[in-house]
């Protein structure tokens, strides 16, 4: 069953220099997939993020999300849809300095209105699953990268989205706190059958996914599978990039062991 | 570009940020230059209201310049820090600290050329409409525009100092960093606990008992509290913003049914980050406010004072003389020649006023003819008295005296002339002003007065009686150039002796009143104009705190939109962080004045008899007025904004 559904999407930036950010570009998911976006800098990957977060608005082609067409509703209606069926993790974090580890938790439920009991509720089984309990009460100048990380993933998971979109999740983060969240993305997508966007420009963080994307200069240029072993997930994906010709600087140095 | 144009873009280029303290220090220079074009006027002629409208103008002066130089100060060193960034990139690529206070010299210096400039260019234009109120106020002829480099030089030379001060000391604060932490920028959040729950409490403790003592004051304490209760507030103002306002913060953010609401839950976090990080702002914000109602309160009230004048003056002109005054005629004739010049229609009554002893107390007592008051009740349009022959009635000599006579009953004998009355009741009202004649009068019959023949005891004939001469003039506010020679001649006199041995006395209420007038009106005035600035100022602060946070708000809104909220949700987030910035200082301000008018309200009834409770509303919500306006101009720029991304 398709989650999302990208057709012949094109976004033209007008100004003084006009710029084609993304140009006609299809491609489907799945729900309960796990997909990379990558593509070297300036391929049109935030925008694309943009688009499908219904933050912007496509020139020309059409996006379906969970059957609904963004561009067809009204600002207040993308609002709520944005707070039920999406949910956000940024390369910084974005976590609201002057709240809690716990109150940033319960933010997307409080723009909803939902109960207190209710909300505390989803607070214990978050905070367990994500590991976040010695930390409720701190405030995010006081933890340390990775748990900002997973409190916003815990953000993104609380009110029980069906998409979530990931912008470099693993951006900030040092080599052990990336896997951490990634065999996390990954477990919740196994377990809640949630469906996982994530844009990187990491071919490890790539390689814990179903499916990457590969695009370029705001076009589709190719995508693989994963098999059985990471190890050669990665190498493909290494092999793909290289095809690219991306800036060298683009590419993570890093390998696995 | 060189160094100087790095500087000036700088300046322009910022234009936005500086845009609020730029309008507040134009406006004070502004002021500040008005008030010294009528400090340096040649052409107010009177010596009293020149010394006082000079005095006047000095005070205001100095409150202006002193505010203006902590207003500007604080002002820049907030913008200097939301810079840091800027000086830190600027530092990382080499530039010395010493040419970066150059910088920030310049900078400043430039802002401040440019709004004396501006300033005083306004300040001249308004001049001639300043002068024209003033005018009106002191019921001047005239009050022309004139051209002296005076206040030009004062004005200058007070401001060019003041940006000088400000442009030495604000670079302080760089100067103890490291680059890496001005890169960082000056937002941290620090924990969110530190209050002192002890100062806390007593803050509000404090604020408690003072509004408690204010409110129950009376007239024996009230001096001893004037001067206690001041400091006392302002110290409970300052820990109720530092400590008590966190405190019950923390108090709603602990319980989570009250918290996690759904605007409530950013608005309540952002405000205590708000106003943590600017409660000394709020405090002086609140001070200065409540100083500024306070000022303009007292001014409207004294006012009020002069709207009973008249009641307590009801005689327009008098004149009183001894039997042997040999300039009677010729001033009587004068004052009649003056008032036909003005065209003043008047009536006037002479009185003839007899002493003689009273049996019954063995003072000496006023005596008028029954016939003389009711020509002088008729001219003013008050009851007529009807005396019997051995009938007398008292004539009140103050308010309080009409009251406290009116059941009196006095069975006594005119001693010398052997006359026996029966004094009963009270005239109804004041006929003449206190201190003229003295305070043991009565009118008698007609035919009574003419049997008092005798002399009063001890003295000669033509030293037991005198004439007193009463004229009314309906139009009595514009009789304050009439007999300025005689008033002149009794003012001299009692300048020299301490009391005058002329023998004939003149007064003029008219006079009086224009001079009381004018001295309050221009006191309003003056406070008007210094709380306006104190207001503006106050609501730029505000403004400017706003403004050098917006960066951070709009990144904060852009992700909350992101996560789905709603614009109508935006404005009400928006409008519950904007309210308590705005209305909490003011509220307590408000608070605070009104707390302060319940005691000077007993000050006021003790002195003279004047409520000033209707004033004090007016005052009030008319400053609720200029805030809510003010509001809805910052929330209108504060949301076009924050909503751009």
């Amino acid at each position: 069953m398709t989650i999302l559904k990208m057709d012949e999407v094109t976004k033209v930036y007008e100004g003084k220099v006009t710029h084609r950010a993304i140009n006609q570009l299809s491609f489907e998911v799945n729900k309960g997939e796990f997909v990379a976006v990558m593509g070297p800098s300036g391929s049109g990957k935030t925008t694309l993020l943009n688009l499908i977060s219904t933050i912007d608005s496509a020139t020309s082609g059409t996006i379906t999300i969970d059957g609904q067409r963004p561009e067809e509703m009204t600002k207040t209606e993308l609002a709520l849809f944005r707070r039920r069926q999406l949910g956000f993790v940024f390369q910084d974090f974005n976590l609201l300095q002057m709240l809690t580890v716990e109150e940033n938790l319960v933010l997307p439920l409080t723009l909803d209105g939902i109960p207190i009991d209710e909300m505390k509720s989803r607070i214990k089984e978050f905070a367990k699953k994500l590991d976040l309990n010695q930390i409720l009460e701190k405030r995010p100048n006081e933890i340390s990268g990775g748990q900002s990380q997973r409190t916003a993933i815990g953000r993104a998971l609380i009110h029980k989205p069906n998409f979530i979109l990931a912008d470099e999740p693993t951006g900030n983060l040092d080599s052990k706190a990336s896997r951490d969240v990634l065999e996390l993305l990954s477990k919740v997508n196994q377990d809640q059958r949630t469906t996982i966007l994530m844009v990187t420009h990491d071919p490890i963080a790539a390689s814990y996914c179903d499916r990457v994307i590969f695009i370029k200069d705001g076009e589709f240029f190719n995508e693989i599978y994963s098999d059985e072993r990471r190890q050669t997930f990665f190498q493909r994906i290494l092999n793909v990039l290289s095809l690219l010709g991306g800036n060298v600087n683009d590419l993570s140095t890093i390998r696995l062991p | 570009m060189t160094f100087r144009q790095f500087a000036y873009r700088n300046v322009i280029r910022n234009r936005r940020i500086y845009a609020a303290f730029f309008m507040a220090s134009i406006f004070s220079v502004m002021v500040f230059f008005m008030y010294s074009m009528l400090l340096f006027h040649p052409k107010i002629e009177d010596e009293f209201l020149r010394e006082f409208a000079a005095s006047g103008m000095i005070v205001a002066e100095i409150i202006l310049y002193i505010f203006t130089l902590f207003f500007l100060f604080y002002s820049m060193s907030a913008f200097l820090q939301a810079r840091s960034k800027e000086f830190g990139l600027l530092l990382q690529i080499g530039m010395e600290k010493k040419q970066l206070n150059r910088l920030i010299f310049l900078e400043s210096m430039l802002i401040g050329a440019v709004s004396i400039a501006i300033g005083i260019f306004f300040g001249y234009a308004f001049s001639k409409f300043f002068f024209m109120i003033v005018r009106e106020l002191l019921q001047l002829d005239s009050l022309p525009l004139y051209v002296s480099y005076k206040p030009f030089a004062l004005t200058i030379g007070a401001f060019f100092s003041l940006f000088i001060i400000i442009a030495m000391t604000s670079v302080v604060f760089i100067r103890e960093q490291k680059i890496i932490e001005l890169i960082r920028g000056y937002w941290k959040t620090d924990e969110l606990q530190n209050y002192s729950t002890v100062k806390a409490y007593l803050g509000i403790g404090m604020l408690l008992f003072v509004y408690g003592a204010a409110a129950f004051t009376s007239k024996n304490v009230v001096l001893a509290f004037a001067i206690v209760l001041p400091p006392l507030a302002a110290l409970g103002t300052y820990f109720f913003f530092t400590h008590s306002v966190l405190f019950l913060l923390h108090q709603i953010r602990k319980r989570k049914s009250l918290y996690w609401r759904p605007y409530r839950l950013i608005a309540v976090s952002e405000v205590a980050v708000k106003l943590r990080e600017n409660a000394r702002m709020y405090f002086i914000v609140t001070i200065v406010s409540t100083v500024a109602f306070l000022s303009v309160g007292t001014l409207t009230s004294l006012s009020s004072y002069t709207g009973q004048f008249r009641q307590l003056n009801p005689l327009s002109l008098i004149y009183t003389s001894e039997m042997t005054n040999p300039y009677e005629s010729d001033h009587i004739t004068t004052l009649r020649k003056e008032l036909e010049e003005q065209g003043l229609s008047y009536t006037l009554v002479p009185f003839l006023i007899k002493q003689q002893t009273s049996s019954f107390s063995q003072n000496s007592v006023d005596i008028l003819r029954e016939s003389d008051v009711n020509s002088l009740a008729i001219a003013l349009g008050s009851p007529l008295i009807e005396l019997d022959t051995g009938e007398a009635m008292f004539i009140p000599y103050s308010e309080e005296s009409v009251d406290s006579l009116t059941n009196r009953e006095i069975q006594t004998v005119l001693e010398e002339s052997n006359v026996p009355i029966q004094i009963r009741g009270v005239y109804p009202q004041m006929l003449f002003p206190s201190m003229i004649i003295g305070s043991n009068i009565i009118a008698v019959s007609d035919e009574d007065y003419q049997l008092i023949v005798e002399p009063f005891s001890g003295k000669r004939k033509q030293d037991s009686s005198y004439k007193f001469f009463a004229f009314h003039v309906a139009e009595w506010e514009r009789t304050k150039s009439i007999g300025l020679d005689i008033e002149s001649q009794v003012t001299d006199a009692i300048d020299d002796d301490g009391f005058t041995n002329l023998p004939f006395y003149f007064e003029n209420p008219g006079l009086n009143y224009s001079v009381i007038r004018a001295t309050f009106s221009l006191l309003l005035f003056t406070g008007l104009m210094v709380a306006a600035v104190l207001l503006l100022a106050a609501g730029s602060f505000v403004y400017f705190k706003l403004y050098t946070g917006l960066e951070r708000d709009k990144r904060q809104f852009d992700l909350l939109k992101r996560m789905g909220l709603t614009d109508q949700e935006l404005i009400k987030i928006v409008n519950r962080q904007l309210i308590p910035q705005f209305f909490l200082p003011w509220g307590i301000a408000m608070l605070h004045s009104a707390f302060s008018f319940l005691s000077l309200q007993v000050i006021w009834r003790n002195l003279a008899e004047v409520s000033i409770l209707s004033e004090m509303i007016l005052v009030l919500i008319g400053f609720t007025l200029i805030q809510v306006v003010y509001y809805f101009l910052i929330r209108w720029r504060y949301i076009s904004h924050v909503r751009a991304s």
